[in-house]
């Protein structure tokens, strides 16, 4: 077989032939770039755990929504984004009208949420329920939850355009946006809203536990290769998007589990671009040549 | 006019800013000074209506709110994150000229007004440079471009010349004469008497209470600064509530 | 390593003692922990009121996945005799059982049938035949024999009337089968757990997934199996009770075939339902696959 064949059969063939293939690809296209820009300003904002502990959040919600209507995809969804919100509210209210910072109040109330999860999940329902609620399948994307990727994804990308600079201002310069009366406030609480439907899209086509790594490893790994916002941003879309096809090939090539499969790549990616990237990495570090130029 | 009418504006229950009254008259050129912690910054934020007052009342016309531009301590603002130099210098156009508030894009005027800016700071050529890369001295130039694109009726600097350099120092305070001389409203929070001597004609002595609000010759008498120094810079653990309604502030003639 | 028996020991075993012994005099209800629902169900079949059958793994519920709460622990160490599966179906149960100090025999109940293998280990869903049903009910029966001698003869006559109700299904079951021609005998779940069905009634089934549902699938299975549904052109799929069914509707979808209804392997349905106790459980089944496998469907 010529290499331009062998190629095509290893890298194009698997999503020619399966439906089920493009579908996972799409949705994790579709994460990928309402992700990369979510997570950048996450790393940039030093909220990266607050990520996970978001994503620990939604459990309750979803818990109960499972409980009470049965593994319906807009119920859990709805669930899970009504409960991190809640999270999210009430930390941001804790750390606004008492002396407790905002990573103190937010620990606080996710353990609750986790905890509150697990122990409804164990006295109406067992083991297996929580197993299901936790871990999403990528290979198992139906029409309802590509919808919901999709869908979260456009809505994402469109208010992140429209609020890109209050939202930026409000990283590095509050003062100035409450001087022109930018309502940081606001802009904080919708960047807020916009992390949580992320996080319950990712949920759905992964898992919680997985949604975190797309979300975040691209974007950390981003931070070696890139300065301005708007470079992170988009190469942190393009590592999430090629690392997900990347995983999914690895999971059909091989026969690696499709969610660890992807995740760890991009784990990879970030381990390889810690020690070559051009800046902020080790090979900046020690490597860099030593030059100057004239004064 | 910007008048206060027996303001005080509090952290918890302990007064930063205690019974002050007075105006900024439309136009003027006035440096805030006192000891550390005689509540200059906060008068900053309740002019800017970041902090309710107490007590009284802080009236501005209708027209400026909205339209005053306010330099920060440089601490405030985070060097680290990755914007350069002219996104920064073009955040003037929310409410300057352009008006471009939150949402609309700059188009190649806007971006010219802004290299302008930057070059009237002597900072031209440097747009595309981090901020994080850049000097003290520097990065006040570059808020100083941001105010002028502001071109806002009032404005307000808080401690704009720490750590800086003589040069710079000289070069932005002759931004400061020519904005005055274009008939904003300047209000400077300052350490430096001298400076204050050379270049403001009025002058407000806080140290918490108001010691005296006028000419600058005339506020600067070894008399006032003594009784500045001597009002305690500590907070008293377990001082009195206070009842007086307005203490009389030696007035000096404008 | 000997164990100096502490106060705290010291009480508990005085609190249960008197329990115990109760619970072991020849004329009281023994008591039996039964691992999971399918053999409580069987267990109280034969034992009738001599025995209190509680399940550790209730209805609906996964075992591969369970996680024992410190009442189950008490149960085993107040039971008469306790009754697994084996085969490596209950990875918890010694442990369990150790560290609830219980005296009770242990009544493995699928010893004495013929295992099969499935990948190197071996398949532990012996009670999916009906044929070695039959010999799950005879080694219960011999336990309770052993344990409960004054009921013998009401414990044998419960057990032979059970066994010929569970070989009559049997029988049913294999001449409607016999009417669908070999070839057309191709069916998948998402659950490896009905391999002795299949051996047992002659059909050829197969799996997404591994039998244990811990384990997730990869884009290679999914692959592998939605390129042999379609070349063999299998015509049913089938979603058991306690594994994901989103998958098995994306592989049905995609290959073409249809949805089946719903399987029981591991565990009964709730009380109430179609499949609350064993018989009705596997005549469910059976009627479910054969509904699939009518010719013009």
């Amino acid at each position: 077989m010529t290499l331009l064949a062998s190629l095509h059969a290893a890298l194009v063939q698997p999503f020619v032939e399966f439906g089920f293939m493009r579908r996972a690809l799409v949705a994790c296209l579709a994460l990928g770039l309402s992700c990369g820009p979510v997570g950048t300003l996450l790393v940039l904002r030093r909220m990266s755990l607050a990520g996970d502990a978001m994503a620990h959040a939604l459990l309750p919600g979803a818990a109960v929504a499972f409980l009470l209507v049965g593994l319906s995809l807009p119920a859990m969804s709805l669930g899970a984004f009504i409960a991190a919100l809640a999270v999210a509210a009430l930390a941001g209210g804790v750390a606004r009208f008492t002396a407790q910072r905002e990573d103190a109040s937010l620990a606080g109330f996710y353990l609750i949420a986790l905890a509150g999860g697990v122990m409804l999940i164990s006295l109406r329902g067992n083991s297996v329920d929580l197993m299901r609620v936790l871990f999403g399948s990528i290979l198992a994307v139906d029409d309802a939850a590509l919808l919901l990727v999709a869908g979260v994804a456009s809505a994402s990308l469109l208010l992140l355009a429209l609020v890109w600079r209050p939202l930026l201002v409000e990283c590095f310069d509050p003062g100035f946006l409450r001087a022109v009366g930018g309502r940081g406030a606001l802009h904080h609480q919708l960047f807020l809203v916009l992390l949580v439907a992320n996080l319950v899209a990712g949920f759905q086509a992964l898992g919680t536990l997985m949604a975190v790594g797309l979300l975040m490893l691209p974007a950390i790994a981003a931070r070696c290769w890139a300065h301005s916002v708007a470079q992170l941003s988009v190469i942190a879309c393009a590592i999430a998007a090629a690392c997900g096809y990347g995983g999914l090939l690895l999971s059909y090539h091989a026969g690696l589990p499709s969610g660890p499969s992807i995740v760890l790549l991009a784990g990879a990616v970030y381990l390889v671009s810690l020690v070559v990237g051009t800046r902020d990495s080790l090979r900046a570090r020690f490597f860099t040549a030593h030059r100057h130029r004239v004064a | 006019m910007i008048t206060l009418d027996n303001v005080t504006l509090c952290h918890r229950d302990r007064p930063a800013v205690h019974h002050l009254s007075g105006q900024f008259a439309p136009g003027s050129l006035t440096a805030i000074v006192g000891p550390n912690g005689a509540g200059k910054s906060t008068l900053l934020g309740g002019l800017m209506g970041r902090i309710a007052p107490s007590t009284g009342q802080i009236s501005l016309p209708p027209r400026l709110a909205g339209h005053i531009a306010y330099l920060p301590q440089q601490a405030d603002i985070d060097r680290s994150f990755p914007v350069s130099v002219l996104d920064v210098v073009m955040l003037g156009h929310w409410t300057g000229p352009g008006r471009l508030g939150a949402w609309r894009a700059a188009g190649a005027v806007q971006r010219a007004q802004a290299q302008q800016a930057l070059a009237a700071v002597g900072l031209a050529g440097l747009e595309r440079r981090a901020i994080g890369e850049l000097s003290a001295g520097q990065f006040q130039r570059v808020l100083f471009a941001r105010l002028l694109l502001q071109d806002a009726p009032v404005i307000l600097l808080d401690e704009p010349f720490n750590a800086i350099d003589e040069r710079t120092t000289a070069d932005l305070l002759a931004l400061l004469h020519r904005w005055h001389g274009e008939g904003r409203t300047v209000v400077a929070v300052l350490h430096d008497l001298a400076q204050v001597r050379a270049h403001f004609p009025r002058t407000l002595l806080l140290a918490r209470e108001p010691i005296a609000w006028g000419p600058t010759a005339e506020v600067l008498q070894p008399g006032h600064l003594q009784r500045a120094s001597l009002q305690a810079t500590h907070w008293e653990a377990q001082a009195p509530w206070c009842e007086v309604p307005a203490p009389a502030v030696p007035r000096v003639a404008a | 390593m000997t164990r100096r028996p502490n106060r705290r020991q010291a009480l508990a075993a005085a609190w249960a003692l008197p329990t115990w012994a109760a619970a072991q005099t020849p004329t009281a209800r023994l008591q039996v922990v039964a691992s999971f629902s399918l053999l409580a169900d069987m267990v109280a079949v034969v034992g009738g009121d001599a025995v209190q059958v509680h399940a550790l793994v209730g209805p609906d519920a996964d075992a591969h996945a369970f996680t024992p709460a410190p009442a189950d622990a008490q149960r085993l160490a107040q039971a008469g005799l306790i009754v697994v599966n084996g085969l490596g179906f209950e990875g918890w149960i010694d442990r369990l059982v150790r560290a609830s100090g219980s005296k009770a025999p242990v009544l493995v109940a699928s010893q004495g049938i013929a295992v099969r293998a499935l990948g190197q280990q071996v398949d532990p869903h012996a009670w999916q035949s009906l044929v070695a049903a039959q010999r799950y009910v005879e080694n219960i029966r011999a336990a309770l024999v052993a344990a409960r001698p004054a009921q013998a003869a009401a414990i044998n006559t419960r057990a032979a009337a059970y066994t010929r109700e569970l070989a009559a299904l049997d029988a049913s079951v294999r001449s409607r089968l016999a009417a669908i021609p070999a070839d057309q005998r191709k069916l998948v779940t998402s659950h490896d757990a009905f391999g002795y069905l299949a051996d047992a009634w002659g059909l050829d089934m197969r799996a997404a997934q591994g039998w244990t549902t811990a384990g997730e699938a990869s884009a290679a299975d999914v692959a592998r199996l939605i390129r042999q549904l379609k070349a063999q052109r299998v015509r049913a799929l089938f979603v058991e009770n306690i594994s994901d069914p989103r998958l098995v509707q994306r592989i049905a979808r995609e290959a073409g075939a249809t949805l089946g209804g719903t399987l029981y392997s591991d565990a009964l349905s709730p009380p109430g339902s179609q499949a609350d106790t064993y018989l009705k459980l596997m005549a469910h089944n059976a009627n479910t696959l054969l509904a699939a496998l009518q010719p013009g469907r």
